[in-house]
């Protein structure tokens, strides 16, 4: 049941084609562990490179646990792995972000919080790592819950215009990696599930700051709802691929990018959202 | 009953349904998976007197 559709998946969105070079965004956790299991199984019927890319954000206590799963697993499915980090790369690790950012801004603002920050930085780290290691295509652990939880907080902010560009970019560019989201069908239990079935021992950790952002109230929200109104997250997600193509299309009209003065890295406006975090 | 919560051991007087045993313990199902006697179980599966029930916590934000 759970291949079945992981393979059904990939197969319906075309995710994936004969020969080409998939990066894995590989922290360490269930979901993306699984999707490496799931993606090494499916290479085996159709040819395609496979590497993994972790990216230590710099989460004390936190990420170098899930690390230590994530290259034994590499390992044991003799996969290769890059390993990248915040420090490298912005020259400060999350951590000392969020300290920064509580001394400077309110907390109440929303893009201070140490979620949205993260999001940003990890977005164009796995952007730039698969890049540099020449990706055809980014595969990410989102699973149905994860989509289902954004597609909602997108309503619930009244921004539609994300909900556009949820699964891609509406404007193409080369510097963009395609991503590709073969759990995006799979509830988050079910994977758990998949991964004590298959003897895949994880780390059980939280990270630390998960407990302040506005997903995790969504998140409570719609387990609640499942557990009155089971198939809920399906719902919410079919209903995403429903309006995700006219969204597409309205979002895409008149919409431009433009490059960051300090990357180079492309932008909707100015100066890219990394480069102010960096700063 | 023997009951383990993420690893925390207790004992617990219950008899009735996985289901019924995570609502008494404001538990949602979403976010744990149980083995009942070291075998995952199902939220329909019956528990009582005698039985390890083991609750693994497997959503986690972050």
């Amino acid at each position: 049941m759970f291949d079945k559709r992981f393979r059904k998946t990939v197969r319906m969105a075309k995710m994936l084609r004969k020969g080409e070079r998939v990066a894995v965004g590989l922290s360490g956790g269930k979901d993306s562990t699984v999707l490496l299991h799931s993606l090494a199984s499916l290479k085996k019927d159709l040819p395609f490179e496979l590497v993994a890319i972790t990216i230590d954000e710099g989460i004390e206590g936190y990420r170098a646990r899930t690390m230590v799963p994530a290259k034994r697993e590499c390992e044991r499915l003799e996969i290769e792995q890059k390993i990248f980090s915040f420090k490298e790369l912005c020259g400060k690790t999350l951590d000392e972000l969020v300290a920064g950012s509580e001394k400077s801004r309110s907390q109440k603002q929303e893009s201070a919080l140490p979620c949205s920050q993260c999001g940003v930085l990890r977005r164009y780290a796995l952007n730039k790592a698969a890049m540099e290691t020449k990706a055809d295509k980014l595969a990410i652990g989102h699973n149905l819950d994860d989509m289902a939880q954004t597609m909602m907080m997108n309503i619930m902010r009244a921004e539609p215009s994300r909900i556009a560009r949820m699964n891609e970019p509406v404007l193409k560019s080369g510097r963009f990696v395609q991503r590709i989201r073969p759990l995006m069908l799979t509830p988050e239990k079910e994977i758990a599930i998949y991964a004590m079935l298959k003897g895949i021992a994880l780390e059980h950790v939280e990270c630390p700051y998960a407990g302040s952002a506005f997903r995790g109230h969504v998140r409570k929200m719609l387990n609640e709802s499942e557990e009155r109104y089971p198939g809920t997250k399906f719902k919410i997600m079919n209903s995403f691929l429903e309006m995700e193509g006219t969204l597409r299309e309205r979002y895409s009209k008149g919409a431009s990018l433009s490059l960051c003065p300090e990357c180079g890295e492309p932008s909707s406006k100015g100066m890219c959202r990394f480069c102010q975090l960096s700063q | 009953m023997k009951l383990i919560i993420d690893n925390e051991k207790t004992e617990l007087d219950f008899s009735g349904t996985l289901d019924a045993l995570l609502r008494e313990l404001k538990l949602m199902r979403e976010e744990v998976v149980v083995k009942v006697n070291g075998k995952l179980a199902p939220e329909t599966a019956r528990v009582g007197p005698g039985d390890e029930v083991n609750v693994i916590k497997v959503v986690f934000g972050g």
